[in-house]
């Protein structure tokens, strides 16, 4: 392997890893950044490359540990078992008893109704209001489909709380797509 | 947990079961939760056509944009900068 690889890789490959970065880390920014970690990381490590993965592959390994490290370092208080806001948040859906506060309205069937880029601008504004440890894991699990201890293993989180997180996360997400159209209008 | 789970608990039982086998106790007030709830019953429902709409549409960003022309060049001046150090 020579030297003028890791432009070829920016060119062959540039592209595919700015995408799986993306759609992980639900921003642009993060996702440029994702892609030259790697790169510069696979410049490092390229003797130790031996060939028998394809190079995609092999830079897909390194971005995935670029990702969680970025998640990391944006995540800065990673171990909140107690976020009020969240908890505040989550209280106003159910009343004392535990009952639901309000009906959940059906569905329509998102996929076919949205166009793509509006489904994706969805999806991205509800990610955004998530706390971002929230959004995160949420991304890795339902969008990468990581295992629950994986993420909890990278994010070193405990499992707890790692569900804790996953449940709020959903509660929100599933509030705010309804509130951004998913649901039939005047169905019961 | 009582053994009829409120509908704040099923959400938690429903969201822990997109992650994980529950155990059988669990499962079964969950079970027994969704049946009479219809509340729940959508919840659960829901939780999964989300993660099926959020892996399509992963899925199907992969044709749509890539890195921009700016992004490119910058990553391409640094990964020079490090070739040449």
């Amino acid at each position: 392997m020579n030297t003028l690889d890791a432009h070829t890789w920016l060119t062959d490959h540039g592209d595919y890893l700015f995408r799986v970065a993306r759609r992980q880390l639900h921003s642009d920014e993060l996702a440029e950044d994702a892609v030259q970690e790697t790169l510069l990381a696979a410049l490092s490590a390229q003797a130790r490359y031996a060939g028998d993965a394809s190079p995609r592959t092999w830079l897909t390994g390194i971005l995935k540990h670029k990702i969680v490290d970025l998640i990391r370092r944006n995540v800065r208080e990673v171990e909140i078992p107690r976020d009020e806001d969240g908890e505040e948040a989550i209280d106003l859906l159910f009343v004392q008893d535990g009952h639901w506060a309000e009906p959940l309205r059906p569905w329509g069937n998102p996929h076919a109704e949205a166009e793509l880029g509006q489904l994706r601008r969805v999806l991205d504004d509800c990610a955004d209001r998530l706390k971002p440890v929230m959004a995160q894991v949420f991304s890795l699990r339902e969008v990468a489909g990581m295992e629950t201890e994986e993420i909890c293993k990278e994010l070193n989180i405990t499992p707890t709380n790692c569900w804790v997180l996953l449940h709020r996360a959903r509660l929100f997400m599933r509030q705010c797509l309804e509130l951004n159209g998913f649901s039939k209008v005047g169905a019961v | 947990m009582n053994w009829m789970a409120t509908c704040r608990e099923a959400t938690e039982l429903a969201s822990r079961a997109m992650d994980q086998r529950l155990p059988l106790s669990n499962r079964m007030a969950l079970r027994l939760h969704l049946a009479i709830c219809k509340n729940c019953a959508r919840f659960s429902q829901q939780l999964q056509e989300m993660r099926r709409l959020f892996r399509e549409e992963a899925a199907a960003n992969d044709d749509a944009n890539g890195l921009t022309p700016e992004a490119r060049q910058r990553i391409a001046s640094e990964l020079q900068k490090k070739l040449g150090s």
